[in-house]
């Protein structure tokens, strides 16, 4: 063996964090440079973009039929309500006001 | 007459060469010592893949007479694997196949984390040799704090193999005493609004990167840093087999059955080590000691360099991801993960944390580098 360069655990200490920094330092620089070098990077972006809008156009059609009168949003707020209690496959096919008051209505919402 | 005479003689003989009439009380304390860690492998599951076969190589090399060292045989073959570092970097490779680089590539910026993870090898070193240690024995009980039990025993059987057991002992008991030595030091270290910081998703990396990443970085480290080339060289072939996605085989391999393999004989050599001359000694209760300063120190490291990145990235980064910098892939992060879902529960951080964690093992690996390239 050797003799080290230095016996001083201080100074040994700073050395040798200095360049396990400085090292990391340089690997996350080669991170960085690959990432801008990347040649498969634009390829890949553009078929995640283009599924996006076909999954979401597919229910809207059936809105205006099937809600008669009621907001969308109120709808969506309903179906998430139902959803939330553990419907599974329950599918929400129509949504449609109630006109009563008094005493029947708040025996019902009281229940 | 003769008949009795040449009896008694060989009887004697066989009762002086007995592993019973050879006996000495260290070597019934050494067993005792294998089979309480054999207890705590299998019974408390601390890292039982380890310490089990450490604990029953413990036990075996501590029956007197046995010639495992002197003859040559399958023991000597596994010493001999230890001896010249040929397991650790076969470790290595089954750790690089496993590893999924991803987070680290994401957020280059966690490596910061897993270099301040290092100051726990540091301030064991200078801890060690304060309590009179040489330089090279300091600089091998300090990597205790790296938490990566391959890159220790790699370095140990450089720089001070007679304390390879008592090392390779401690190391593997606080990767698996993680979740416990490491929350207490991260609460204390950050506030309530720190720990419920909420982290960004990682951005989605490319197979080029993850592909250029194991290729560059070996090129770079090995040229930068000789002594660990085997080491670190592994770690990236393993990675590679991995990412390339037409080296399945090789890769199912060297994570599963070769990892086995060596594991098997890496522990058990390490614990064919711990015989009673070189492990009942006063230095092995400071070794202990040492390292679980040094494991307490790397997590605060980790942690406060976390708190400073906080800071600077306008409380984007999540500080209690910082205790992973010590390596000990993936408990480590898992601990992350933990404290962070006690702080604010729904809070995923174990992704995040997986960088700093990743970053530790090449991290480690570096400061093993270049204690070997400035102590040996």
């Amino acid at each position: 063996m050797s003799q080290p360069v230095t016996t001083n655990p201080f100074i040994i200490m700073l050395i040798n964090m200095t360049v396990v920094f400085l090292v990391l330092i340089a690997l996350g620089l080669v991170i960085r440079l690959i990432h801008v070098l990347d040649p498969t990077v634009k390829k890949e972006k553009a078929p995640e973009i283009a599924p996006a809008p076909v999954e979401e156009a597919a229910p809207v059609p059936e809105l205006p039929n099937s809600y008669d009168g009621v907001e969308p949003e109120i709808v969506a707020v309903i179906a998430a309500a139902v959803a939330s209690m553990g419907g599974g496959n329950l599918k929400v096919r129509a949504v449609h006001p109630v006109e009563r008051e008094g005493w029947k209505q708040s025996g019902r919402l009281g229940r | 007459m003769e008949l009795i005479n040449a009896f008694s003689v060989s009887l004697q003989a066989v009762w002086h060469d007995s592993g019973f009439f050879n006996f000495t009380m260290g070597n019934a304390i050494m067993i005792l010592v294998g089979l309480v860690l054999l207890y705590l492998a299998i019974v408390k599951e601390f890292e039982p893949l380890l310490l089990g076969p450490i604990a029953f190589g413990c036990v075996l090399a501590n029956f007197p007479n046995t010639g495992f060292m002197e003859d040559p045989g399958l023991m000597q073959a596994i010493h001999y694997g230890i001896a010249n570092e040929i397991f650790p970097p076969l470790i290595f490779l089954g750790i690089g196949a496993m590893t999924d680089f991803g987070p680290l590539i994401a957020r280059p910026s966690t490596l910061l984390l897993g270099a301040a993870a290092q100051i726990g090898v540091f301030v064991a070193l200078v801890g060690a040799m304060l309590l009179g240690f040489n330089v090279q024995e300091a600089g091998a009980i300090g990597i205790i704090g790296g938490a990566d039990g391959p890159t220790a025993i790699y370095l140990t059987i450089q720089m001070a193999p007679h304390l390879l057991g008592a090392i390779a002992v401690a190391a593997y008991s606080y990767m698996s005493l993680v979740p416990l030595i490491q929350p207490p030091v991260m609460k204390l270290l950050t506030t309530q609004k720190e720990r419920e910081v909420v982290m960004e998703q990682l951005r989605p990396v490319t197979r080029f990167e993850r592909l250029c990443f194991p290729i560059v970085s070996a090129i770079l480290i090995s040229l930068l840093l000789p002594p660990i080339a085997s080491l670190l060289g592994m770690l990236m072939l393993g990675n590679i087999f991995r990412e390339s996605g037409v080296m399945d085989r090789l890769s199912d391999t060297a994570q599963n059955s070769l990892c086995n393999i060596v594991t098997i004989f890496l522990a058990t050599g390490t614990g064919l080590t711990m015989t009673a001359e070189s492990f009942l000694v006063p230095q092995t209760l400071l070794i202990i000691l040492l390292g679980l300063i040094a494991f307490i120190a790397g997590t605060a490291g980790g942690v406060i360099f976390g708190k400073i990145m906080c800071r600077v990235s306008g409380w984007k980064i999540n500080p209690l991801i910082g205790s992973a910098g010590v390596s000990a892939v993936p408990m480590a992060a898992r601990v992350s993960q933990v404290v962070g879902m006690k702080a604010k529960p729904g809070n995923y951080l174990l992704m995040h944390a997986m960088g700093p964690n990743v970053a530790g093992v090449i991290g480690t690996a570096v400061a093993a580098g270049t204690m070997l390239a400035m102590l040996k």
